[in-house]
């Protein structure tokens, strides 16, 4: 049950014990059926394991949509050196909160996924890189981690199967970046978490120059379900390039924010007028964000007929993320809101390419002065222009990430920049 | 609202579709609960908690500080690895980091100063200078600024009466805009040392710094 709000549409794989304070308990986790997809999994073998993830279509949770079995099937299949596997719970996308649900809600869940996907990947040790504010989060997680040493589920010779691995609890400084896979890997390495050049790929140098996996939490969260009903039974639900459940995080001027796990290809306006009870105080609906901050926002007329799947938003004219959908009433001042994301990411550039640094310290100063009044009409091809040049001309994407906002808030809501820059002229000019 | 108003004002278990306390929904039964020593190493990291109370001379480490820190070294292939939770766990015992600090995480971990400087001034949660007794970090991103968080930055700056940034004059409070806090559903979220305050209005936020004020010298 996705918490803190119920809906009868939901479909509950993942979420199916939020709320529910005694799935925390390693115990509880076991009697509910805890464990046995590992045991399985060990029974399947590595390659077996694979193909079913393959099969069931998965694709990663965390923002890019990347196959999960493709990836693992890059990994050496015959390791000559360490293998590890990088769970990504530095959740920070604005706008996005089910990783830490997924964590304190059924951390066991989350250990689980993380085990198989070391197996499969032949990893002996993983890490579950947290982000460094969920003190409360991490702390659910270690303890039910160190309940799961002690039962035998992690560790040497699991349930006396010969496998052997470790688990490790990171915690990171707060840094946006640092999920970003690359980076999450320097910062594990205890170096500043900036983004690395690919190729290499993570499969063949990745942490601590060892062939590497970095995945999503709620993709690892999926994967016992996968195993344990198989690849079939999860393409049941979703769309056939986007197969299964996924966790909607929905914020903003709605009734009932929250996370709700619903099949993929699920309409945005269900989700926000049945799913979600309707918009806060009646009000009409002016644009949503459907994938957290970094993808172009949709207005109400690009809403109406957008299906929640990978391909879905996209054909809307954006995207889908980590589903993170943040929805802003006809009150929403847009401009002060795309301010505030560009002054996000100008905080948490890393530095390292000149396009994202100077870019998005520039993009927040024309958009201060556009806000204070004091913008020119010049000011909006400028940063159209500015937005060209950081998109694909950086190590990572967020430079990309400071264009998504400002070209389609220019391109949806012009009037609003206008409004604001010719009050301002009048202002002068008295 | 909760029975405990200045614990956190709208604590989102009380939506009347769950029948949870807040101690449920936070997980009390696991957090807080494991030793000073690091408990099992697999979770060694997974401290450290801001402390209300700090102290810059603080041993870099001694008693069960010194075990967990060894714990933590045994679970990384270097020690460079370990740069990361060692700051976590030098902030906790000393309230911030220091360059002082940082030499002497740099002395443990055998990496040089300017390196150890150069990483931990990349991250935000490493406190450069002094904080006040309760760092009360507002998030202003996106969600929580639709719903209304820059009212709630205003309620804290003016109840605390302290500047952005700066620290009350009697010590305890600092207050900063924090990014994204991945609490979206529940706006707006505030992190005061280590603990979340979820749908926090400006209306809960007197409550909430009396609350504090009366903790005082044991709050957490």
């Amino acid at each position: 049950m996705a918490y803190p709000y119920v809906s009868d549409r939901e479909v509950r794989v993942l979420s199916k014990y939020f709320g529910d304070p005694m799935q925390r308990r390693v115990d509880t986790y076991v009697e509910r059926g805890g464990y046995q997809a590992l045991k399985k999994a060990f029974e399947m073998g590595q390659d077996a394991v694979i193909d079913e993830v393959k099969a069931s279509g998965l694709r990663g949770r965390g923002g890019a949509g990347f196959p999960a079995g493709l990836k693992w099937s890059f990994m050496p299949k015959q390791p000559t050196k360490p293998h590890y596997l990088l769970c990504n719970a530095d959740e920070s996308e604005p706008g996005t909160f089910k990783d830490r649900e997924l964590l304190r809600w059924d951390p066991h869940q989350v250990i689980e996924g993380v085990l198989i996907a070391s197996y499969a990947i032949r990893a002996k040790q993983a890490y579950i890189y947290c982000r460094g504010e969920f003190f409360e989060t991490t702390q659910i997680l270690a303890k039910a981690l160190e309940d799961a040493y002690e039962k035998g589920y992690v560790g040497k010779d699991i349930m006396g199967s010969g496998n052997d691995i470790d688990i490790t609890v990171h915690v990171g400084g707060g840094a946006y970046i640092c999920g970003e896979e690359t980076g999450l890997m320097n910062s594990l390495e205890g170096r500043r978490g900036q983004p690395r050049v690919k190729p290499p790929f993570p499969a063949a140098v990745g942490a601590f120059g060892m062939p590497s996996t970095v995945n999503n939490v709620e993709t690892l969260s999926a994967v016992p379900h996968i195993v344990t009903h198989g690849g079939q039974w999860y393409r049941q639900w979703g769309t056939e390039k986007s197969p299964g459940t996924k966790l909607f995080c929905v914020s903003g001027h709605v009734n009932k924010p929250g996370n709700y796990e619903l099949p993929l290809g699920f309409p945005l306006m269900d989700l926000i007028n049945d799913v979600c009870g309707g918009m806060k105080d009646g009000k009409a609906l002016k644009a949503v964000i459907p994938g957290g901050s970094s993808v172009p926002i949709l207005d109400a007329q690009e809403c109406a007929d957008c299906n929640l799947d990978y391909e879905g938003v996209q054909t809307a004219g954006s995207m889908l993320g980590c589903a993170s959908v943040i929805v802003m009433d006809e009150d929403t001042d847009i401009v002060k809101q795309v301010r505030r994301m560009v002054q996000f990411y100008a905080h948490e550039s890393c530095g390292q390419c000149t396009p994202c640094r100077e870019g998005s310290a520039w993009m927040l100063q024309i958009l201060k002065r556009i806000e204070e009044g004091r913008g020119t009409e010049e000011d909006l091809q400028t940063m159209l222009d500015m937005s060209r040049q950081m998109t694909g001309t950086t190590i990572c994407v967020l430079s990309d990430s400071v264009g998504a906002p400002v070209v389609s808030s220019i391109n949806k809501f012009k009037d609003e920049y206008l409004a604001l820059i010719r009050r301002g002229e009048r202002v002068g000019v008295a | 609202m909760s029975d405990v108003p200045f614990k956190n004002p709208g604590w989102a278990g009380n939506t009347g579709e769950y029948d949870l306390t807040e101690d449920q929904v936070r997980g009390d039964e696991f957090v807080g609960t494991r030793p000073i020593e690091g408990g099992h190493p697999s979770g060694s990291a997974s401290y450290p908690y801001m402390l209300p109370d700090k102290d810059p001379e603080a041993p870099l480490f001694e008693g069960p500080y010194k075990d967990r820190f060894e714990k933590i070294l045994t679970r990384y292939p270097n020690k460079q690895a370990a740069l990361l939770p060692t700051l976590g766990l030098a902030q906790e015992v000393r309230g911030h980091v220091s360059p002082h600090t940082m030499d002497g995480v740099a002395e443990l971990l055998g990496l040089s100063p300017a390196y150890v400087r150069g990483v931990a001034t990349f991250y935000t949660m490493y406190n450069k200078r002094p904080v006040g007794r309760f760092l009360i970090q507002v998030c202003t991103n996106i969600s929580c600024n639709l719903c209304g968080a820059d009212d709630v930055m205003g309620a804290f700056l003016r109840y605390t009466d302290t500047e952005l940034g700066e620290t009350s004059e009697d010590g305890y409070f600092t207050v900063v805009e924090a990014e994204c806090l991945a609490a979206c559903g529940f706006p707006t979220c505030v992190q005061i040392n280590s603990r979340y305050y979820e749908n926090v209005t400006p209306a809960d936020v007197p409550k909430i710094v009396e609350h504090l004020k009366a903790e005082g010298a044991g709050g957490d």
